[in-house]
């Protein structure tokens, strides 16, 4: 395979990388998230009333009162179930009702109370150590059969990824919700995918072709892994643009967290993944492992 | 490297090898078992779910009066089934389960024995080889809320209990101190404010020994105020040591419920503080909502006594043990228990202890050697009055030896309650008692209208994916989504078999982007084949090689990335877990067809394929 001077674009490439990732974190750091109701809690209300009252309806009318989000279920004909991000003092209740009673003259408030948040403060202990366990446990694995600057090349691309992913909720303010959160988990497991296989083939052109230069032995895993990265991203991307299109509100944080993940982290594999590596100069291996491998 | 060695023999393989691009046949045979397995386990999904009721034995309700009161309301029923130790009924309208409930209800003995639940719609035979549908989602098809009340009056009363205890035993070490002062106090409770402030106590004494207590008391509990009546003396709880109290009871009894929850394998459940002093629990499509019920509300703990004829009396077996006041050990440092058998087979629950449990044990049990130790079994039941702690003690056994962190105790009724008893040690026990309030289905979070929208846009996604494979890919194309559909079908049929494994609407999202992302198997080796061929080999030694070496780069990615997975579920809790198991379920289908199901096919189709310019 013909080779390709791909260095200055990956280089390029891993400044723009690191830039955006500093301002992601700058973003996060000042302007935060703008967390769902899983997160936050909020108010809860019990209404009955007339049996044909469509959920819809009951949306469109609180809108101006709910301040976060706003969920609405049915739990038999008649009976609403409302949460909202914000609290209830008296006032907001009074305007609760009047906005219900818009939609329905003989509506009645069962029950009106606040809710804490769904997650239980555990999540945020048991999540972070879980996903700084995992770090380690990717770390450990890399290493032994890779190499533990390969390790971090895949490793940095991956907090890269999730970065920017948590980078553009905080600057367009979009809901972060548990729903968010997993599209996260699953850029984790993408990012990942794709740094180990430019990973694996430099690992595989550093053993058969030692007598080449690092950056070009990386130039050509880019170039040769290029067409199954285009492929594999293709197709996600598209998987995910459908969801974005028609998933409609359920999706759509999901749906863009998903979005910015892949192309982040098909980013990432090729810019962070393979020059942390060089950066740290990475060498072709001692001969044995390869005389080993041709018997 | 094999195959180096057979491009330079002319691709001959070597008499006794393997011939080129075969399967075993028991490969074949166990891939196609497993695939037949998993679409049955898939199936019954297709059918969905009816709405019915659990009538518990305790209704007193026969089969001939409930079709007769549910015929005359015109609720229509689809069946009726005697169970063990229940009756089901099947509606065929959902929206009428809570009508027909309580319909029932006004007939039954006990009116919260009836329970709602959700059967699989599925053809018998289905049925009979025990496959069942995914439980879906609070947001895709809503589920059962529970509102539970936290009592806390035992809690106020615990602390009331307390500090008299602990004036008593100050007063005693000042007169042993021979201090006159504190003589001739009196604690009583206040019975005026038993149902409003329960731990109030009337402090009654000479004004002298009342102001060494008053400083005394200033020093040591801050959480309490004196208030000077004329005759005698009150003290209660400051209104922030209540409300601090009240938030940490119902925090304490909150996390105690996900652990409840957590234990019974349900996924993808809600559980929140509601208003002060109440959680709400919204439960998706539980197989057995008698037994969340019953585990929910459960207040059962366990404590350890020595035995003492001046403390109070609990009745043991046919009579009454008088054990001492003060426990040695309670149920908040068992940290693990395990239901299972004695040397004579009768149920036994293992146990094993913190360590500062551990050591109060073994310090108290080596101090103790030859002498009995009773364990007590406590339980709130509610009553008219609120809830009533009722205890008794379940078994007394010599102490023969040091007890360290891991014992036994027997003396259970039966092999279910000692199961029962386990799992409720290890969620650990209520710090104040529930009872359910409220029990009713809700609808699905998310509007008709939304759920539509989501799964037409997993359609569409799952379906480019699959023209665009045909289109690239050409002859190998078709495999790749032969593959693909294979993958969905192992996953939801895997996902079925999961007692507890909830789909919401994200969770199959992921899962769609799952096996999007298993398409990347198959586009690796693919493209390692085309690299291949374009070195001028033919087909069938492309295919050899391609899959050869691909399949490390296939199985680093995937072990890393289930090494994530495995991380997730053992380390993290509630959503995390549930992503944790799709994620790592669907690396392993997705290995299986993107490796196995795909050589078969192309083996069996293009395996023998000699030409060298085929485009693929």
């Amino acid at each position: 395979m013909k080779s390709v001077n791909l260095t200055k674009v990956r280089h390029l490439m891993s400044l723009f990388s690191v830039l955006l990732m500093l301002l992601c974190v700058a973003l996060i750091g000042i302007r935060g998230f703008n967390l769902g109701l899983d997160f936050t809690g909020g108010a809860y209300a019990e209404v009955a009333m007339a049996t044909d009252t469509q959920v819809n309806a009951i949306e469109t009318a609180l809108q101006s009162v709910a301040k976060g989000s706003l969920s609405v279920v049915e739990t038999e004909p008649g009976r609403f179930v409302i949460r909202m991000g914000n609290q209830l003092d008296s006032a907001g209740l009074d305007n609760l009702k009047a906005a219900l009673f818009k939609v329905d003259e003989s509506m009645q408030l069962l029950d009106s109370d606040s809710v804490s948040s769904q997650v239980g403060e555990e999540l945020y202990e048991q999540g972070g150590l879980a996903v700084l366990v995992a770090m380690l446990c990717i770390m450990g694995y890399l290493s032994l059969r890779f190499e533990w600057r390969l390790a971090c090349g895949a490793l940095l691309a991956l907090v890269h990824d999730v970065v920017l992913v948590l980078g553009v909720f905080a600057l367009t303010g979009m809901e972060f919700n548990l729903t968010v959160l997993a599209a996260v988990l699953a850029v984790l497991g993408y990012s990942l995918n794709d740094s180990i296989i430019i990973a694996d083939r430099m690992r595989e052109l550093l053993r058969a072709k030692p007598e080449l230069k690092v950056t070009q032995i990386n130039n050509d895993a880019v170039a040769q892994t290029f067409s199954r990265t285009m492929v594999t991203s293709g197709t996600t991307l598209m998987t995910v643009g459908a969801l974005w299109l028609l998933g409609g509100d359920a999706l759509e944080g999901f749906a863009i967290a998903m979005f910015v993940g892949i192309v982040t982290g098909t980013l990432s594999s090729i810019s962070v993944g393979t020059v942390l590596p060089e950066l740290l100069g990475i060498k072709p291996p001692s001969p044995e492992p390869v005389l080993a491998d041709t018997p | 490297m094999l195959t180096d060695q057979l491009l330079k023999s002319g691709g001959r393989t070597d008499a006794g090898r393997k011939p080129l691009n075969s399967n075993s046949p028991w490969q074949v045979l166990v891939l196609i078992v497993a695939l037949l397995i998993f679409a049955m386990s898939a199936l019954p999904s297709l059918y969905g779910e009816h709405a019915s009721l659990t009538l518990a034995k305790a209704t007193g309700l026969k089969e001939t009066e409930v079709s007769q009161t549910l015929n005359r309301a015109g609720i229509e029923v689809l069946a009726i089934t005697p169970q063990k130790d229940a009756l089901l009924v099947t509606l065929k309208d959902a929206s009428r389960q809570m009508q027909a409930r309580q319909l029932l209800a006004g007939q039954s003995l006990k009116a919260d024995a009836i329970t709602l639940s959700m059967t699989s719609a599925a053809p018998a035979w289905l049925q009979s080889v025990g496959a069942s549908p995914i439980k879906l989602g609070l947001d895709l098809r809503g589920g059962v809320q529970f509102l539970m009340q936290v009592d806390l009056k035992p809690v106020f009363d615990a602390q009331g209990d307390s500090l008299r205890s602990a004036i008593r035993e100050q007063a005693r070490q000042q007169a042993q101190a021979k201090d006159q002062g504190i003589r001739n106090l009196i604690l009583t409770k206040e019975p005026g404010l038993a149902q409003t402030k329960p731990e109030a106590t009337r402090l009654v004494g000479t004004d002298e020994a009342l102001g060494r207590i008053k400083v005394w008391l200033y020093a040591n509990y801050p959480d309490w105020q004196i208030e000077r009546r004329d005759t005698d003396w009150l003290l209660t709880l400051t209104d922030a040591a209540r409300a601090e109290l009240t938030r940490r009871t119902v925090h304490e009894n909150l996390t105690i419920m996900r652990g409840r929850i957590e234990e019974l394998g349900i996924t993808e459940a809600i559980v929140q503080r509601h208003g002060e002093n109440r959680i709400l629990i919204e439960l998706p499509g539980v197989q057995d909502p008698v037994a969340a019920k019953r585990v929910l509300g459960a207040t059962a703990s366990l404590s350890f006594h020595s035995l003492s004829d001046s403390g109070i009396q609990e009745p043991f077996e046919n009579t009454h043990v008088g054990i001492s006041r003060q426990s040695v050990l309670g149920g908040e440092h068992i940290i693990d228990a395990r239901a299972g058998s004695d040397e004579m087979g009768l149920p036994a629950v293992n146990i094993v202890l913190d360590a500062e449990g551990g050591k109060r044990m073994s310090d108290f049990s080596r101090d103790n050697i030859g002498k009995p130790m009773a364990t007590r079994y406590s339980e709130y039941i509610a009553s008219e009055r609120g809830s009533e702690k009722v205890s008794k003690v379940i078994s007394v056994a010599t102490i023969n030896s040091q007890l360290g962190s891991r014992f036994s105790i027997t003396g259970l009724g039966s092999h279910q309650e000692a199961q029962e008893l386990a799992m409720l040690l290890r969620a650990g026990s209520m710090t104040a008692p529930v009872t359910i309030q409220k029990e009713r289905t809700i609808g699905p979070s998310l509007g008709a209208e939304n759920i539509r929208n989501g799964f037409a846009a997993l359609a569409l996604g799952l379906g480019a994916t699959l023209v665009f494979m045909a289109l690239w890919y050409r002859r190998l194309g078709w495999v790749a989504n032969v593959a693909l559909l294979a993958n969905l079908t192992m996953l939801l049929g895997l996902i079925a078999l999961i007692p507890g494994a909830v789909l919401t609407l994200p969770g199959i999202a992921g899962l769609v982007l799952t096996v999007g992302m298993a398409v990347d198997t198959n586009v690796l080796i693919f493209e390692r084949i085309r690299d291949k061929m374009k070195e001028g080999r033919s087909m069938a030694l492309a295919i050899e090689r391609g899959f050869d070496s691909a399949f490390g780069t296939i199985l680093d990615a995937n072990l890393t990335t289930m090494i994530t997975a495995l991380v997730l579920y053992a380390i993290g809790n509630g959503p995390l877990q549930g992503f944790a198991l799709t994620l790592g379920l669907g690396l392993v289908t997705s290995m299986v067809t993107g490796i196995l199901l795909s050589r078969i096919i192309i083996n069996w189709v293009y395996g023998k394929e000699q030409r060298k310019a085929v485009r693929i």
